[in-house]
């Protein structure tokens, strides 16, 4: 795995249409972007799409990464992600989870979840999540990693969607009064 | 960013978390490109929440993927498309002031250095990411594996629970207008009901002796349509859109050019266009 400082080498020498330098790119984040729109669209072809049309935006606004801004690992998957979230959205009235594909997708490894190896930012993240309710733990860690609707939530939770819809705000904002945002 | 109402700010957090509707997402994708604050504010939150994309397990795609993004790149040089909407940011910072660099080494420092506070937040850490196993190990594709207080509701309560689907005013449509990788210029508004346009200037004015005239562009018709020439004042409305097909004015795209003042003088453009766009769907809140 290449160090963010080196990812942002390279999305520099990408913006300047660098095709060797996105080659290297793609090799060093695509199984990360990978994982995380699959977990949301849980199917393989609705997933390579998504990537496939991440990385040309990559490519193609990679001049306007601000390293000051973002890291560039975030930044790439949070264009992967934005996509597979507009997609889910899109394709709301049709379930996804009842494609027969979507099994296919256990084949995943999730990574090691050895504390040594989280940065001090997903700490101080998880250490503001633990102080929600464990409801509201698993409701914003539900919405963020699956990418589910206030819809789908509701269904989980058993609860009206407008109740959900209080439920994230509030939990969004006791999380940025926690971080200090 | 102190200056946005908690709506804004709970409308930042809840984009980045994922859960707002189509049409709330392409609104708040219109205020990034219009609006450089908020899109920092929307970037803040995706720095933070970001850290959650450690816990999620990499898998590789398949080799086709590449080749199909080489593909689509090759093109895209030769074809330079209009790449919309892009938030306005900041051009690329040098890279020699390296700042991950610094923001890196610290990070280890400060690791080493807060491994006492690390050891009291571990339970509440531990627990946490117990919860992440169970979803991102088996929550995703089994259900079935999953304790019963995790699992999703069966498909008879969900009937039960799912309020019927709020009536909705008529759909809006936007276009942001901007030039390639830069900032808009325009906002154009379609109301679907009334196919009525509005076109509200947010960036360039015309050079004087001068006029900017808005164009219909469609594959679907022989040649770009006007739309008349964009007023001086903020916001310039017209009903000319009634006279198209809804297919048309979905798909098109729309583009400003640079005409003699009070516009074209036989209905053709003059200038390649400066700045365009295509309208997404986005609708108006409810409330």
């Amino acid at each position: 795995m290449l160090t963010p400082a080196e990812l942002v080498w390279l999305i520099a020498a990408v913006a300047k249409g660098d095709q060797a330098a996105f080659e290297r790119l793609y090799a060093a984040t695509r199984a990360k972007l990978f994982g995380v729109v699959l977990r949301i669209l849980r199917r393989q072809d609705l997933a390579e799409e998504v990537i496939q049309e991440a990385y040309v935006k990559i490519w193609n606004s990679a001049g306007l990464f601000n390293p000051g801004q973002s890291s560039p690992i975030t930044w790439m998957a949070s264009i992967a992600r934005n996509r597979a979230i507009d997609v889910v959205r899109k394709r709301s009235e049709t379930s996804i989870e009842e494609e027969p594909a979507a099994m296919e997708v256990a084949a995943d490894t999730p990574d090691p979840l050895a504390r040594r190896e989280m940065t001090e930012d997903l700490k101080r993240l998880l250490e503001c999540v633990g102080q929600l309710e464990p409801d509201r733990q698993k409701l914003v860690l539900l919405a963020y990693y699956n990418g589910w609707s206030r819809e789908q939530l509701a269904e989980k939770f058993a609860a009206p969607v407008n109740t959900v819809k209080t439920w994230l705000r509030r939990s969004m904002m006791d999380i940025r009064e926690c971080l200090g945002l | 960013m102190m200056a946005y109402s908690e709506d804004h700010i709970a409308l930042a957090a809840e984009y980045v978390l994922g859960t707002l509707d189509a049409g709330e997402r392409a609104q708040v994708d219109t205020m990034m490109s219009v609006d450089k604050n908020f899109t920092a504010m929307v970037l803040a939150w995706e720095q933070k929440l970001g850290a959650l994309n450690q816990m999620v397990g990499s898998v590789e795609p398949r080799a086709e993927v590449w080749e199909k993004i080489r593909a689509a790149i090759g093109q895209s040089e030769q074809q330079a498309p209009i790449v919309l909407p892009q938030p306005e940011l900041e051009p690329f910072a040098p890279v020699a002031e390296a700042a991950p660099v610094v923001a890196d080494t610290s990070n280890v420092i400060r690791l080493a250095a807060n491994a006492r506070r690390w050891r009291t937040i571990a339970t509440v850490t531990s627990a946490i990411a117990a919860a992440l196993v169970v979803m991102i190990g088996v929550g995703v594709s089994r259900p079935d594996l999953l304790p019963g207080g995790v699992r999703p509701a069966s498909k008879t309560q969900v009937a039960e629970v799912k309020p019927a689907p709020a009536p909705r005013p008529s759909a809006q449509y936007v276009a942001v207008l901007q030039k390639d990788g830069g900032g808009p210029a325009f906002i154009l508004t379609v109301d679907e009901a009334t196919r009525n346009f509005t076109v509200r200037k947010v960036g360039a004015s015309a050079e004087p002796g001068s006029s900017f005239e808005l164009w219909l562009i469609s594959d679907k018709l022989p040649k770009p349509r006007s739309l008349g020439v964009i007023g001086n004042g903020d916001f310039t409305s017209r009903p000319l859109l009634t006279g198209y097909d809804a297919d048309i004015v979905k798909s098109a795209t729309y583009a400003v050019t640079v005409e003699q003042s009070g516009g074209s003088p036989d209905g053709n453009p003059h200038s390649t266009p400066i700045f365009a766009g295509k309208l997404i769907e986005t609708v108006p809140p409810a409330r």
